[in-house]
């Protein structure tokens, strides 16, 4: 475990570096961009040094590094706001929008996917692959925009976009989390069908599966005991990454329902070459994933026996 | 699990620059400007505008004050609440109502007083004397001495901050009694209140906030008609009403809670559904069918700022005015402004729009795709050539508008490569000349020296296109000190039409400002300068 632990953060340590080499190799830079077409050769030099913009790159990668061990992520260019406050105030509407659209995805994926699996070849297979195969391949951007036109402007019973917080209005965060949480939880949704549904396949075809089979267990039984157990794994492992990735951000559906999540942070921070702000947040939504991926494993130890981390 | 973390950190990368290079919105940026304040003092309850209040029910009661919370949708949001230090428009569509300056731009742009109730200048023309304004207190309630103005311009010229430049002539500001201010020139500078007073970004800020270290990113302290509750950056900001705002009986709202929406369909649709009352613009495409609509007001005026194509005379062929009269030839800004626009633009071969005093009606070009072959024949390019047209998603009619400066350089010989970058890298090309032609706007500017100097003058900090010539240099600098007005528009005249001439800028079009709101809203007018004030604005 300690191990593993290392091993995080050294993978951590690496992203920062790619991450700062890749911002600082691409062209742009922070202070042109701030001052826009308006660009005044003294005033370009001023902000540059007053951001310390103007040290060697190494120099401002270790005193970058430093700050974050001392848990300072530094200064938004763009903003004037911390780091860490900027990105924690993105985090309750990340999450929010990250579990509600799992969860959705999770009622659709789970049973469409057995189903479909177990009914292979049927009419019920044919429908449920069809639509995750649409659910897939439309693009989230339409879809949104397509629930908004329907639900907001048509029906007029959801809110266009926004976000409120749960404390504040409990009623109105529901309200506003159902589109942009259906948006993202269907597309998701439509990823996980497929994948549960070839797990599933594969795992009815393994030897103990015939056997049971050959025994005369019922299928009921053959199902839960036999193939479930082993299809779990590559779900619960896929499923992770997907909820890894809600949590990362999900830039267009946040751009399409104007939601206060980190996605549209980081993206604004590139656009901006806003350094600190886009090394910080690549940080968390990092730091997101290995969490995402510890607590995966952990849940393999206790899907399958046979794993187990001493 | 190491790999699979890297990989799926890159995928987030990959998917970040993706859709960094995929559009959004438009939006400012050049400018600091979007803005410039209203309202003359004494107009106060003037219905000053267009605005569509009359045509509704407004079962509202309200009036007067007690009028409710406006809410308003902008299409960004502000970076920071810094007046001196912001160049974001989507700030200063916020700042605006929040902050003053000495003088602000009126009805036609003409300055104003503000916060100045008079002024006079010495004989030397060299020492404009300001009074301020008895009474005015910012929102934590400190009076507004010489002391604020003082503190505030020295702290734009000392930090050397974003509009540094615009203090080029100034020497001192000097403290003369707590409601008198000298500003002491270099030289004389005729256009010294448009340039302390055209936008939000030369507002006067509490001399206290500036010497203890208040974060003025973040809080705000002005005298303007609201001060700010709250920013939520990615959601809203709000403001509430400035009790003892300096003009009586204003502001009529209680408040204005700015959204923050991204996506301009989504924008409109929260307009059509009553989600919001005010948007800060319309897709262009959608303006014809709204204009019909009785759910929605546009408010449209013709506006100041202008759009154009720019050749880098630091390379080959465009070195030649010839090239560039050609290029000029070739192209039908019509044609341009209804790609870019849907006809909300009128087409312009100068920079001044015909609402201005410095309008000058010059258009040598027009489309003559004869002359333009015969141009390039002349200079030995019968052949065509190749060139590029640096055009940025950050602005999408540049990307709309270059498919159709193509088209039409296609028509003589001219094959154009369009390169789509995003702002930052395109602001990058651009400064370091990697570039052969490029679309772009200015936004803002109000005085002729704004939108010739810095650009067309052989030394001018945004001539990033490399022109040069001596008399025009010669013109603009005595357009600087030259104090008759009519003089003075004499030497513009002479200068834009060499600049015309010369194809330093090929100019295409001055687009229109459009805002659109609920017919529940009244008192609001959609201004040239695209400056948002909702001092006189109202519910119902």
């Amino acid at each position: 475990m300690v191990r593993r632990v290392l091993q995080a953060l050294l993978s951590l340590l690496g992203v920062s570096v790619i991450v700062f080499a890749l911002l600082h190799l691409v062209p742009g830079d922070p202070v042109r961009t701030a001052l826009g077409t308006r660009f005044d050769p003294d005033t370009y030099e001023a902000l540059r040094a007053r951001a310390g913009l103007d040290r060697p790159l190494l120099v401002q990668y270790v005193s970058w590094l430093g700050g974050v061990l001392t848990g300072d992520l530094g200064v938004s260019f763009r903003t004037g706001q911390t780091v860490s406050s900027a990105i924690a105030a993105r985090l309750p509407a990340t999450a929010t929008l990250a579990g509600a659209s799992l969860v959705i995805a999770l009622v659709i994926a789970i049973p469409a996917g057995i189903i479909s699996a177990v009914r292979q070849g049927r009419p019920v297979d044919y429908v449920a692959t069809a639509a995750s195969q649409v659910g897939v391949s439309i693009p989230d951007f339409w879809y949104g925009i397509m629930l908004i036109l329907i639900f907001a402007s048509g029906f007029g019973m959801l809110p266009p976009s926004g976000y409120e917080s749960l404390l504040e209005d409990p009623l109105e965060w529901l309200r506003h989390l159902i589109l942009p949480a259906v948006t993202a939880g269907v597309v998701t949704g439509a990823i996980l069908t497929r994948f549960t549904r070839s797990s599933v396949l594969e795992a009815m075809t393994a030897d103990h599966v015939r056997l049971a089979r050959a025994k005369g267990l019922p299928e009921r039984t053959i199902l839960r005991t036999h193939v479930l157990r082993n299809a779990w794994i590559p779900i619960v492992t896929v499923t992770g990454l997907q909820l890894a990735t809600l949590l990362g951000g999900v830039v267009v559906v946040e751009v399409v329902f104007a939601w206060p999540g980190l996605g549209r942070l980081a993206l604004d921070a590139v656009e901006a070459r806003d350094y600190p702000l886009m090394q910080g947040a690549v940080l968390v939504i990092a730091s997101g994933f290995l969490v995402v991926n510890l607590l995966v494993d952990l849940l393999y130890a206790r899907l399958d026996p046979r794993i187990s981390y001493a | 699990m190491t790999p699979r973390l890297l990989l799926a950190m890159l995928a987030t990368l990959a998917l970040l620059a993706g859709a960094c290079s995929g559009g959004g919105e438009a939006v400012d940026v050049d400018g600091a400007d979007g803005s410039a304040e209203d309202v003359g003092l004494d107009d106060d309850g003037g219905a000053d505008d267009t605005a569509g209040g009359g045509d509704d029910t407004a079962d509202d009661t309200a009036d007067g004050a007690g009028g409710g919370t406006l809410v308003a949708a902008l299409g960004g949001e502000p970076d920071m609440l810094d007046p001196h230090t912001t160049s974001s428009a989507f700030s200063f569509r916020v700042l605006e109502n929040v902050y003053d300056t000495l003088v602000q731009p009126g009805e036609n742009l003409e300055m104003e007083p503000a916060l100045a109730s008079d002024w006079t200048v010495s004989e030397d023309l060299l020492t404009w004397t300001f009074t301020l304004r008895e009474g005015v207190t910012f929102h934590n309630g400190a009076e507004l001495t010489a002391e604020d103005v003082k503190a505030s311009y020295d702290r734009i010229i000392d930090e050397e901050l974003n509009n540094a430049f615009r203090f080029a002539a100034v020497e001192e500001v000097v403290v003369v009694d707590p409601l008198t201010v000298d500003i002491v020139l270099n030289r004389p500078a005729p256009n010294l209140l448009t340039s302390i007073g055209s936008f939000k970004g030369m507002a006067i800020l509490d001399s206290d906030d500036i010497a203890g270290g208040t974060d003025l990113t973040q809080e705000a302290n002005g005298t303007g008609p609201f001060a700010l509750e709250s920013f939520t950056p990615g959601d809203s900001l709000v403001l509430t009403a400035h009790e003892d705002y300096w003009r009586d009986g204003l502001p009529l709202l209680d408040g204005v809670e700015y959204r923050f929406i991204p996506e301009a369909s989504v924008k409109l649709t929260n307009l059509q559904s009553g989600d919001v009352d005010w948007v800060d613009s319309v897709p262009p495409e959608r303006l014809e069918q709204l204009e019909e609509s009785e759910d929605v007001t546009i408010g449209r005026t013709a506006g100041n700022d202008y759009w154009y194509m720019a050749t880098n005379q630091a390379r080959e062929p465009f070195d030649d005015p010839d090239v560039r009269r050609a290029i000029a030839f070739a192209l039908d800004p019509v044609d341009i402004a209804q790609a870019a626009l849907f006809d909300a633009a009128t087409p312009n071969e100068t920079a001044i729009p015909e609402s201005s005093f410095w309008y000058l009606d010059h258009a040598p070009f027009g489309q003559d795709v004869d002359q333009a072959s015969q141009l390039l024949a002349d200079a030995g390019l019968a052949d065509g050539f190749t060139m590029d047209l640096m055009v940025t998603n950050e602005y999408p009619e540049t990307v709309d508008a270059a498919q159709v400066i193509a088209a039409q350089l296609a028509e003589v010989g001219i094959t154009v490569e369009i390169r789509t970058l995003d702002f930052s890298t395109w602001l990058d090309e651009q400064g370091q000349g990697n570039f052969d032609s490029f679309m772009l706007g200015w936004l803002g500017n109000i005085d002729p020296d704004d939108f010739y100097y810095a650009q067309h003058h052989s030394e001018g900090g945004f001539n990033f296109h490399g022109y040069a010539n001596p008399e025009v240099d010669e013109l603009l600098d005595a357009g600087r000190e030259e104090v008759d007005e009519d003089a003075r528009k004499d030497i513009y005249d002479q200068a834009a039409t060499m600049i015309v001439d010369d194809a330093s800028y090929i100019y295409l079009y001055n687009p229109d400002i459009i805002n659109a709101w609920s017919p529940v809203v009244s008192g609001y007018a959609t201004r040239p300068d695209n400056a948002v004030r909702f001092v006189e604005t109202s519910l119902g």
